[in-house]
């Protein structure tokens, strides 16, 4: 087992892993920035390293340093965390000639999962499901007839050049396919200089579903269930639970060991999410994978009782999942909502001191945080101060007390996202479970009672 | 850590230099523990110098800066009444310019092991000066003053590890004579 790990990352998450070296009688080195001198990751370490300015292309995700940082405090391991280097392949490969052990996947999977399009189509390889759609550029007329044919309708149409709108076409009926393609087409042209378009199948009110997995180095893997993250705005999740309302039992055992084998096929090992969309029909279409540890994690420890952070570490260090990972059994309902410093209306950043802080307690309810009272957020990183989690015997339970965990978390000083939570836990389309990746969008276009 | 050999071979005025003759040199210097080999023959001039010791420095324990407790009110420390003998440690003297690291790594004060240091304690530097070198992943970086003047105080051990904005030296800023 390690005896040192440095932990390359910074907030909560930072905290998370440090608490897991110390269940596991590991010493830490927590590394900072300037602007994260009085932060708690740095006061709770065994040791820290200052390792750079504020900015975090010049500390955080400053190779150089962070190595340096790990040779001259002798660890034996380095956890990423996520963001910042998680998914940093040269980083991965940094560690290793630096004889330093990188908790997370080998930088071959890490840069597989990184390149979207190649963990497409590897996961379809595989034996996942992938959205469906034309292989590449559609040349003309009867080939868009013929790829229309195959994936259905509705669909879209997108230049292969270039984004933001320009040279896409949405198709619903078969008539306005070829107008379409051939409007498509030129618009393309006169954006992006090229004509060329492809097509993908349209999941209308897409709801995200992930798989939490678990691999070893001995070729084992395994999944602890799903989580439903469809509470999004602007690709960012704001609410995530586990297990999803709307999975059947059925098709989570399918799904999953899908998953399992494809990760099988692919030497998969340490933590690693699975995503996929599910289309109103039911189905689940795998669009890609994240090679780390996710924010949203809680939930499926609270409902797995099993420590995903402890998991990885024991993994990296060699051990077996049936050691690392042990059994055990889903129980009950989880939900995160995540506390940014935003103005809950405007999602405007609110970075400053915070003057008083109160993180609720009682049963079902964990916080992980690194915000404390005086406290100062600094306006170099994300938003993210809290996340405030809730478990139930079911999803009623959840709700419920994540209702009075919200009412009794205070933070002044600061604006949070505690008000939009609250809003969001009395929806009654949340409450019955029925929401997809548009249903924050909505909800916060109407204004706040 | 891995020992890394300097060859200074084919320096100036130095003919073709036999490899395995420096791969001799090399097994010669392992086994009897020598750090540096010089040979001086007609035409040739071999010169062996080990990078800085293999030994790993002593895990110089970083302690979290001192921060006030995370407490609900945090009430400004009471500085102590000023005494008379303030510790020679104490916040350097304002007209200190103080030469600060810009990367993590370890502090070695003079370029090689067992020669003189850049500079001491009462010794004149010019802008631009190497003051001393640090090493990060394997690589010697060469710290510049960036002011003239004369070095009043030296911060740091040689060997120890630094982190980044550490102050190494300070350097009471004077014009060039």
């Amino acid at each position: 087992m390690f005896r040192k790990v440095l932990v390359a990352n910074r907030g909560e998450i930072a905290l998370r892993v440090m608490s897991a070296c110390k269940e596991l009688d590991i010493r830490t080195v927590a590394i900072y920035s300037e602007a994260d001198r009085h932060a708690l990751h740095v006061r709770f370490a065994d040791e820290a390293i200052c390792i750079g300015p504020p900015r975090s292309s010049e500390s955080y995700l400053n190779i150089p340093q962070v190595i340096s940082a790990a040779e001259i405090t002798n660890v034996d391991a380095i956890h990423p965390g996520y963001g910042f280097l998680s998914e940093n392949a040269n980083f991965a490969e940094v560690c290793e000639a630096s004889h330093i052990a990188f908790i997370g996947p080998s930088p071959a999977l890490i840069r597989m999962m990184g390149e979207k399009d190649r963990a497409r189509a590897e996961m379809g390889a595989a034996g996942l499901p992938i959205i469906p759609g034309s292989d590449g550029v559609v040349p003309d007329e009867d080939a868009a007839k013929s790829v229309a044919a195959e994936i259905g309708l509705p669909l879209m149409i997108k230049a292969a050049e270039g984004g933001g709108g320009r040279g896409m076409r949405m198709v619903r009926q078969k008539r306005e396919l070829i107008p379409a393609f051939l409007t498509a087409r030129s618009e393309a042209q006169q954006a992006f200089g090229s004509p060329n378009v492809y097509m993908e199948k349209l999941i209308e009110k897409p709801r995200h579903i992930e798989f939490q997995v678990l691999g070893d180095k001995h070729g084992n893997v395994i999944h602890l269930g799903e989580r439903e993250c469809s509470l999004q705005r602007r690709h960012q999740k704001l609410v995530e639970e586990s297990p999803s309302p709307v999975l059947d039992a059925a098709t989570r055992e399918r799904i999953g060991k899908q998953v399992v084998e494809a990760l099988r096929k692919v030497g998969y090992w340490n933590a690693g999410t699975v995503e996929f969309l599910r289309d109103d029909s039911g189905k689940l279409y795998f669009i890609e994978m994240n090679a780390r540890v996710q924010v949203e994690h809680p939930v499926t420890e609270m409902v797995t009782q099993v420590d995903i952070v402890k998991a990885q570490i024991r993994i990296a260090a060699g051990e077996k999942l049936e050691t690392a990972v042990g059994a055990f059994q889903p129980r009950g309902h989880s939900i995160e909502c995540r506390i940014n410093a935003e103005d809950p209306e405007t999602f405007v950043p609110s970075p400053g001191r915070i003057t008083a802080f109160r993180v609720p307690g009682g049963p079902g309810i964990r916080v992980d945080t690194a915000a404390y009272a005086d406290a100062v957020i600094p306006p170099y990183y994300d938003s993210l101060i809290a996340k405030l989690v809730s478990h139930g015997r079911d999803r009623a339970e959840a709700i419920a007390r994540m209702h009075g965990a919200l009412d009794g978390f205070v933070v002044e000083g600061i604006k949070t996202t505690i008000p939009l939570h609250k809003r969001i836990l009395v929806e009654p389309d949340f409450i019955a479970g029925k929401f997809d990746t548009h249903f924050l969008e909505r909800l916060t276009a109407a204004p706040a009672k | 850590m891995a020992k890394r050999q300097e060859k200074k071979a084919a320096a100036n005025n130095v003919r073709s230099v036999d490899l395995v003759e420096v791969e001799r040199i090399l097994a010669f210097m392992e086994k009897h523990g020598l750090e540096e080999f010089e040979v001086e023959g007609p035409g040739t001039r071999i010169k062996l110098r080990k990078a800085f010791s293999g030994t790993a420095a002593p895990a110089r324990v970083f302690h979290p800066v001192e921060s006030h407790a995370p407490a609900v009110h945090a009430t400004p420390q009471q500085s102590p009444a000023p005494s008379q003998a303030k510790p020679a440690e104490a916040r350097p003297a304002a007209d200190l310019h103080l030469i600060k690291s810009p990367i993590v790594g370890t502090f070695y004060s003079a370029p090689s092991p067992g020669a003189a240091p850049f500079v001491a304690r009462g010794g004149r530097v010019d802008s631009g000066q190497v003051l001393c070198i640090i090493e990060a992943m394997k690589l010697m970086n060469e710290i510049e003053s960036d002011v003239a003047g004369e070095v009043v105080e030296v911060f740091v051990e040689n060997g120890s590890p630094v982190e980044y904005g550490q102050p190494l030296f300070g350097i009471r800023a004077q014009g060039k004579k």
